[in-house]
């Protein structure tokens, strides 16, 4: 392993029905420890699925997940309050104001006065949301909600972190602003797991992943990937695969 | 000759209670116009497209659509046009045309010419599922395009998207912006808000917004020209060790400026002269290339230089 | 199970509680509001029943036997020509009762063979019916003291009837521990229903489940400021029914918090697993609604005895929360109950409280699955 004591994770021919939808058939993918992996698909392809199973929001119908920790294999159950998750949807409290988000998650992961102290003082900052710190969830702008999502996230000092869709609907500065955390956070070595619809995003990631219709369609670092393409960007890339699809 | 204009706004300050969402903002639309509407998140956008709509009265200035004001009340207003949000649409537990009889119902269309108007923009969208499947089977691509179908049903003069393709593929967004310039084509304006830069590419004006205020209008190029005079460069590190070098290069006084696009930078040189003697230096770290600035570098230069 | 972790969801709770005033008024403004309306509406009372009556008979037994019923306050006769004419007299709803006593009277009563007098209701009023019947009794045991008796003279027997527990037969003193039952049932159930399904509409419960934090956690977490807030709703109940209605209490108050708390637990009990299992506000609101009023008002012994139905009604009573408290509740008012005296009801409403929590722990879903 690269970087023993991180968490990585191993998918083997996940199949996944929801209803009449096959939203997973049969995928396969290797997140390695410490790297900021991009799932990258339209939507309806099954990113959300797979990071809900992936959490154990949901029950794969057969494959396996592997989880390890430190090189060694670990139960997901020992691993979850390790592993932080920001939802695509709207799932914060529109009545609780920042600072009340803070208080109530850290409760629930238990996390000790002190480092909550030091924990809040330095995301704050770091998002830029101090002086919001009194205002209602529900009152804040898209890029703000975004953030205050990831801070509750990151409040633990998660080793993994499971973000779908982060910056869906917010502005490019802020957009900007939510990669760089992003990427100070990689550079501390966690595992990142990143879904997007954004294909520029998805450059910045150490790996991407392409996901169609609930199988891997293409993998590996990014310029490696455009490269084999002969595509500049995955814009590019994309439209070119769609095109071919579109053809009967 | 003096021809109508889609949208006036004079003067246009929206209060709510002593904050000012929108402050003093003035521009026109032209019919057939496809004019994008740009900005941070709480910049004002949405406060000045729900005047525009009749949803909310100025708290001073005048507004016009479609040469109408508010004096008759906002219902003359809100026959001339179309909205779609990204956040409300369609009923995700009705039927596609459940969907479009609602709608015409509220718009108290007359049935034939209702049933009439439906198919031509389920043609016009191509839309080829059975008419009776739910809209929450619908991919979100596709429920964005019926979405914009049923927003056009009472033939609206102006369209109001806003962020028409939030979290939508990048086909799906092709898709649909070929859909919006046709309609553009044919006669109807288009006023849209979208965080994509690439597509704000496609409107023929754009309004860019900061803290409620109105900081540029121009067309795509007419931006670009003006925000980055000086030519503008991009860099891809040939290394992770390359990548080190970013902080340092930013402090560099040959630079005006340096910011992040996925795994390359662009660079805004101070000054040519001083540009070429940094060069070779450069060169053994990164590719170079000459670029025509995107309007994702004129918004961060323009609205992040604002907040600096 | 961590302490800590239910009291940070109980923490958020009262937030979303004191921040929406709607929630705040229907739990403390609504419950007084309503036993006060309902009090004063409704009316069991009755006084001065018309009631047409004729004496075939016309002898002493049978004038002593109209006599009770006359100075009852509560009959009001008018005499009748015949028997026709009295069951005329009622479907004209000149009367809403009728008594007939037929010729031999008092020769049956003396011959010892039973004498028999009718007394006709006009059922179309239930409640009326109910109270008109309910006063025969006490008059009947009296008339037949006296006629029974020939030893003391007519003048030495009281004819006020006296009933037990609520001598004065105030029904507003029946009603108003009956209503506390109806309104904080539907209350807390309701308010209840409400909490699991919002975090699952508002999709917080994605983010709740991926943390640390059990069931069992957001269970506890979520019932007790509801509880306390249950309580508060009681107790300005139980000071409007002493003050406003001077609802006598004479049991002791123990007892009755213990009852209250517990019957609190239950409804609050079913609210959660109602608001578990649908995770629909709407739904779960309007399942509430139908669960909360229907077994309080019509399965609780508040209108309709639970003696007087039939077996399968009275075995699903007993395993409805409701039926027990207000049983306790009537017996700790009007019959002076401690804590002893309610063992039965008491021992029933933890039971089902248990057995709802419990359950809705069970079925709380720990993944999205559909």
């Amino acid at each position: 392993m690269e970087t023993p004591g991180g968490i990585g994770i191993t998918l083997r021919e996940l199949r996944k029905r929801l209803g009449t939808n096959d939203a997973l058939q049969g995928l396969s993918l290797e997140f390695s420890e410490g790297k900021m992996h991009g799932l990258i698909g339209p939507e309806g392809a099954g990113k959300t699925t797979l990071l809900r199973t992936l959490l154990g929001l949901l029950r794969a119908d057969s494959g396996e997940i592997l989880y390890r920790d430190g090189g060694a294999p670990a139960p997901l159950a020992k691993l979850r309050s390790d592993i932080a998750y920001m939802p695509q949807q709207q799932s914060l409290y529109p009545d609780l104001s920042i600072g009340e988000h803070l208080e109530f998650f850290k409760t629930l992961y238990g996390i000790a006065d002190d480092e909550f102290t030091r924990q809040r003082q330095e995301l704050l900052s770091i998002t830029r949301l101090a002086p919001f710190v009194d205002r209602p969830a529900g009152q804040l702008s898209g890029g703000m909600y975004k953030k205050l999502g990831l801070m509750c996230a990151l409040l633990r000092s998660p080793r993994a972190m499971l973000l779908d869709e982060p910056t869906n609907g917010v502005d490019p500065i802020s957009r900007r602003e939510f990669w760089e955390l992003l990427h100070e956070l990689s550079s501390r070595k966690i595992l990142i797991i990143v879904a997007t619809a954004y294909m520029d995003e998805a450059e910045r990631c150490a790996e991407v992943h392409l996901i169609e219709e609930g199988r891997r369609v293409a993998e590996g670092e990014p310029q490696a990937l455009l490269a084999a393409a002969g595509a500049r960007g995955f814009d590019e890339l994309f439209l070119k695969n769609n095109a071919k699809e579109a053809r009967p | 000759m003096s021809e109508i204009l889609a949208v006036e706004a004079r003067h246009l300050t929206v209060r709510f209670g002593d904050f000012a969402a929108v402050k003093d903002v003035s521009f026109t639309v032209r019919p057939g116009e496809i004019f994008g509407f740009l900005g941070a998140n709480g910049a004002g956008k949405t406060t000045t497209i729900r005047v525009l709509c009749g949803l909310l009265a100025p708290t001073e200035g005048v507004v016009r659509v479609g040469g109408i004001g508010f004096e008759n009340g906002a219902e003359p207003i809100k026959r001339k046009v179309g909205y779609m949000s990204q956040k409300f649409t369609l009923y995700d537990d009705l039927t596609v045309e459940e969907n479009f009889d609602f709608t015409s119902s509220l718009r108290k269309l007359d049935p034939a010419i209702a049933a009439r108007r439906r198919q031509e923009l389920l043609d016009f969208i191509s839309f080829s599922r059975p008419l009776d499947t739910f809209v929450r089977d619908l991919p979100g691509g596709l429920r964005q395009q019926v979405s914009l179908a049923a927003a056009l049903l009472h033939d609206p003069e102006i369209v109001f998207l806003d962020e028409p393709t939030a979290g939508v593929s990048p086909a799906a967004r092709a898709l649909f912006w070929a859909l919006i310039r046709k309609l553009a084509a044919s006669g109807k304006t288009i006023f849209v808000t979208t965080h994509y830069m690439d597509e704000a590419e496609y409107c023929g004006r754009i309004a860019l917004m900061r803290s409620g205020e109105l900081i540029a209008l121009d067309s795509p190029e007419g931006l670009k020209r003006s925000t980055f005079p000086a030519p503008l460069y991009e860099l891809s590190p040939r290394s992770e060790g390359a990548r080190i070098r970013i902080p340092e290069l930013k402090r560099d006084p040959a630079i005006a400026s340096l910011e992040a696009y996925g795994i390359r930078f662009h660079v805004a040189p101070r000054s040519e002269p001083e540009w070429e003697r940094a060069l070779p230096e450069l060169r053994g770290d990164f590719e170079i290339r000459r670029i025509q600035p995107s309007l994702e570098d004129v918004f961060i230069r323009l609205v992040e230089g604002g907040n600096r | 199970m961590k302490l800590s972790r239910a009291l940070a969801i109980s923490r958020k709770e009262v937030r979303h509680i004191l921040r929406d005033p709607f929630t705040l008024l229907l739990a403390l403004v609504l419950p007084v509001l309503t036993t006060i309306i309902f009090g004063y509406a409704i009316e069991f009372n009755m006084r001065n029943i018309p009631t047409a009556v004729h004496d075939g008979d016309r002898t002493l037994s049978s004038r002593t036997l109209l006599e009770s019923f006359g100075s009852s306050r509560y009959y009001l006769l008018e005499p009748a020509t015949g028997t026709p004419e009295a069951v005329q007299a009622l479907s004209a709803d000149r009367a809403r009762a009728a008594i007939i006593i037929e010729p031999g009277f008092e020769a049956r009563l003396r011959s010892g063979r039973g004498a028999k007098a009718q007394l006709i209701i006009d059922g179309s009023d239930n409640s009326a019916a109910g109270a008109i019947l309910g006063y025969l009794a006490g008059v009947q045991s009296i008339a037949a003291a006296r006629l029974l008796d020939p030893a003391p003279p007519p003048s030495a027997i009281a004819l006020e009837p006296r009933f037990l527990f609520n001598p004065e037969l105030n029904s507003r003193w029946f009603i108003v521990p009956g209503l506390t039952v109806v309104v904080i049932a539907i209350l807390s159930i309701l308010l209840t229903s409400l909490t699991v399904a919002r975090e699952w509409e508002n999709g917080s419960m994605e983010l709740l489940l991926s943390t640390p934090v059990e069931p069992v956690e957001i269970i506890v977490g979520k019932l007790l400021p509801y509880t306390v807030m249950g309580l508060a709703g009681m107790f300005l109940i139980y000071l409007g029914a002493r003050v406003v209605f001077s609802v006598p209490f004479a049991g002791s108050h123990l007892a009755y918090l213990l009852a209250s708390a517990l019957f609190l637990a239950a409804c609050l009990g079913q609210g959660l697993l109602i608001s578990v299992l649908l995770r629909k506000q709407q739904l779960s609101m309007q399942f509430a609604m139908l669960s909360g009023l229907l077994p309080s008002i019509l399965l609780s012994g508040f209108i309709f005895p639970i003696e007087h139905m039939p077996l399968f009604f009275r075995i699903l009573t007993s395993i409805l929360p409701p039926r027990w408290f207000i049983l306790a509740s009537r017996q700790i008012h009007l019959q002076g109950a401690g804590i002893a005296d309610i063992a039965q009801p008491l021992l029933m409403l933890s039971l089902i409280a248990a057995a709802l929590v419990g359950l809705a722990s069970r079925k709380f879903k720990r993944d999205l699955e559909p």
